[in-house]
């Protein structure tokens, strides 16, 4: 059985879907099955790798976006009763780009060495955060954007809805469609749940933005500028009406707050506080 | 004393406010805001807008220091004015850089430029070593030169019978206060250096937080919900800095404040940001103000030729991207405080003001109340003034 269930986002990008797909098992296929979800991709755009095609009509003209598509992936293996074949759930989007070296495996050893940790995150080259990662290769975070996470099952376990689970609820809140600001809810509720969140360098991950610049057309969403506008709008309403908060820093703030106490409670792992 | 007062704002969750003196009307603005406001606002020299005599004083009123503080001085009744250098330092003037002054000239001038500061009454010198024309010192090297000019600007202060604050640190890649462990290590360096030397320990630091000032932009990450490449995310940054300060009992003092958004700007009190920068968006009101009432009141010959000047100045180069693509009216509004103190401003602002003379509008007095709406904008923000 693979440690691993891999779940890559597509929407109408089949070609370079399939080459991260491939890359995966080409590389990392001995630690991972590798699923994709379609996001209301047109029937001439799937990969070669098609799991689950979100094919309703909502799905089929907004697409579903990371956090509606990994909610519905991560519902359909709870619902299909293989959700604890799976130790992690490793999320991509299909512009994640790994270099020729495994990625699964080095991530598997830090979740090993870090049993608190609950999500984890490759770092990229172009990030800030490395700097912070030169003595030791991984630290806690209270914040992280990335869209590529491995999750560890408990993690998910701890959190996630069980009663009606579905592509709008299993892990992240899917009425926050484009998902600004989702990972810090995520992040908050791991911490408040004593799980970490971590970034390490022993794997790295790049995210290649020009797919959403040069093919916006095919992707079938908006222009990268109105798509970005969206994006924050959408973000700031969704923490406005369920937080009350009017501003990224407030979100910041009470992730930090449970970050913090999370080391009171877990001294061990001062170390890792960056 | 001044501790003390600054400390006792700082209490009421306020974030400290640092004006660059653009012009004689932003001077002018600085002290009228504090006295009626009865605050404390941070006037910051930098020494290309005001040196001493030396060298030949700065492009702001041209004025030396001596001049600036005794303006300063006279006008600001209830002492609530703070007069400070703002990257005081070897080559941080164009005179040592053109010179190409040698490392221990251009220290002697620095010198010289801090002596002046201290005469003439300035309060807080901030020692900014990170820029050299020859090289980029490493950090043992900065903090050579920060500890060589502060024992001097010390033993001139005691000389002189008067107290002064430092500030130390620089927002500029070049600098010793960029990352977590840089900042540690300089200010351990520096407690070190002040314990065996019996000396105060600086009172700000300056600290990179995610803030750059592009064009009429700030363009860094705190204002910027989403990633900078290659930036730390203010939201990591931020805090962890903070927590380094307060460690260290000395005011966080961010540098290129200028343009971040109202809500980003009500953050810095809460996020217990110490003390903030804000100088070109200062000069470009002033210059946007300028350029719209020529506009408004039909003297379009006159703003043209305000435009030409501040274009030709070539200041603008230093606020924009070397593949940029803005108007030359865009470059010439990022310039125009350069130009302020030239003959040919002044003639220009001669002839806009004999053209107003009959509606009424004093022309300086018009620009200063634009200035003064832009500094209120930061006051409220910082919880200095807590009028609606």
């Amino acid at each position: 059985m693979s440690h691993i269930a891999t779940i890559v986002l597509n929407r109408n990008l089949p070609d370079i879907t399939d080459a991260l797909c491939d890359r995966l098992e080409r590389i990392d296929g001995d630690l991972t099955e590798v699923f994709v979800v379609e996001a209301g991709s047109d029937d001439n755009q799937l990969s070669r790798h098609c799991t689950w095609l979100a094919d309703w009509p909502e799905a089929r003209i907004h697409g579903l976006r990371y956090q509606r598509g990994m909610n519905y992936a991560l519902s359909q293996l709870y619902n299909e009763g293989r959700f604890d074949h799976y130790d992690a759930f490793f999320l991509l989007t299909n512009d994640t780009e790994f270099g020729e070296e495994p990625i699964l495996a080095p991530l598997l050893e830090v979740l090993s060495e870090h049993p608190q940790v609950g999500l984890l995150s490759p770092c990229s080259r172009r990030w800030g955060e490395r700097m912070l990662l030169t003595e030791l290769d991984t630290r806690y975070f209270w914040y992280i954007h990335n869209t590529a996470y491995l999750l560890r099952r408990e993690f998910i376990e701890s959190i996630m809805e069980k009663e009606e689970p579905n592509h709008m609820n299993f892990l992240f809140d899917g009425s926050n469609f484009r998902g600004y600001g989702a990972e810090s809810e995520v992040i908050a509720k791991g911490y408040a749940n004593d799980w970490a969140s971590a970034i390490t360098t022993r794997a790295w991950a790049e995210e290649n933005e020009t797919h959403l610049l040069t093919k916006a057309d095919l992707i079938r969403t908006e222009t990268y500028k109105e798509n970005l506008r969206l994006y924050l709008e959408e973000g700031r309403s969704w923490m406005r009406r369920k937080y009350g908060f009017n501003s990224r820093w407030s979100m910041q703030r009470y992730v930090k707050f449970f970050y913090d106490q999370f080391f009171e409670f877990h001294p061990e792992y001062e170390r890792y506080q960056i | 004393m001044i501790k003390q007062r600054l400390e006792s704002v700082l209490h009421k969750r306020c974030t400290l406010l640092g004006v660059g003196p653009m012009s004689l009307n932003c001077v002018n603005a600085v002290i009228e805001l504090a006295n009626e406001y009865l605050v404390p606002i941070i006037l910051i020299a930098s020494r290309r807008q005001i040196d001493s005599e030396k060298f030949g004083g700065g492009y702001v009123n041209n004025w030396t220091t001596g001049q600036l503080a005794s303006h300063v001085i006279d006008n600001d009744k209830n002492g609530r004015v703070i007069l400070a250098r703002d990257h005081g330092g070897p080559w941080q003037n164009a005179c040592e850089k053109e010179a190409g002054l040698s490392l221990r000239r251009a220290m002697e001038s620095a010198k010289s430029s801090f002596r002046a500061d201290i005469e003439s009454g300035f309060q807080v010198l901030h020692i900014d070593p990170s820029i050299d024309i020859h090289g980029t010192p490493t950090l043992g090297e900065v903090l050579d030169r920060i500890c060589e000019l502060y024992e001097y600007c010390w033993a001139q202060a005691q000389r002189l019978g008067v107290k002064i604050l430092f500030e130390i640190g620089t927002e500029e890649q070049s600098g010793s206060t960029n990352t977590q462990e840089e900042l540690e290590y300089t200010l351990m360096s520096m407690r070190r250096f002040c314990d065996r030397n019996t000396l105060p320990f600086p009172s700000f630091v300056v600290v990179q937080t995610g803030t750059r000032v592009i064009e009429k932009r700030n363009v860094g990450s705190f204002d910027s919900p989403i990633r900078i490449m290659d930036e730390l995310p203010a939201e990591i940054q931020v805090p962890k800095m903070i927590e380094i300060c307060n460690r260290y009992n000395i005011f966080m003092k961010a540098h290129n404040t200028d343009y971040l958004s109202d809500e980003a700007l009500q953050w810095y009190p809460r996020l217990g940001i110490h003390s903030a920068n804000v100088a070109p968006e200062l000069g470009v009101a002033e210059t946007l103000a300028l350029l719209k009432l020529m506009e408004e009141q039909g003297m379009e010959d006159l703003a043209e030729r305000f435009i030409r000047l501040a274009y030709d100045s070539n200041k603008w180069c230093k606020w924009t991207l070397p593949d940029n693509h803005i108007r030359d009216r865009d470059c010439a509004v990022v310039a125009g405080h350069y130009v302020f103190s030239t003959e040919e401003c002044n003639e220009i602002k001669l002839e806009v003001q004999s053209r107003i003379h009959n509606k009424n509008i004093d022309l300086d007095n018009f620009l200063k109340e634009r200035v003064k709406e832009s500094i209120m904008r930061y006051l409220r923000n910082f919880r200095l003034v807590r009028t609606a």
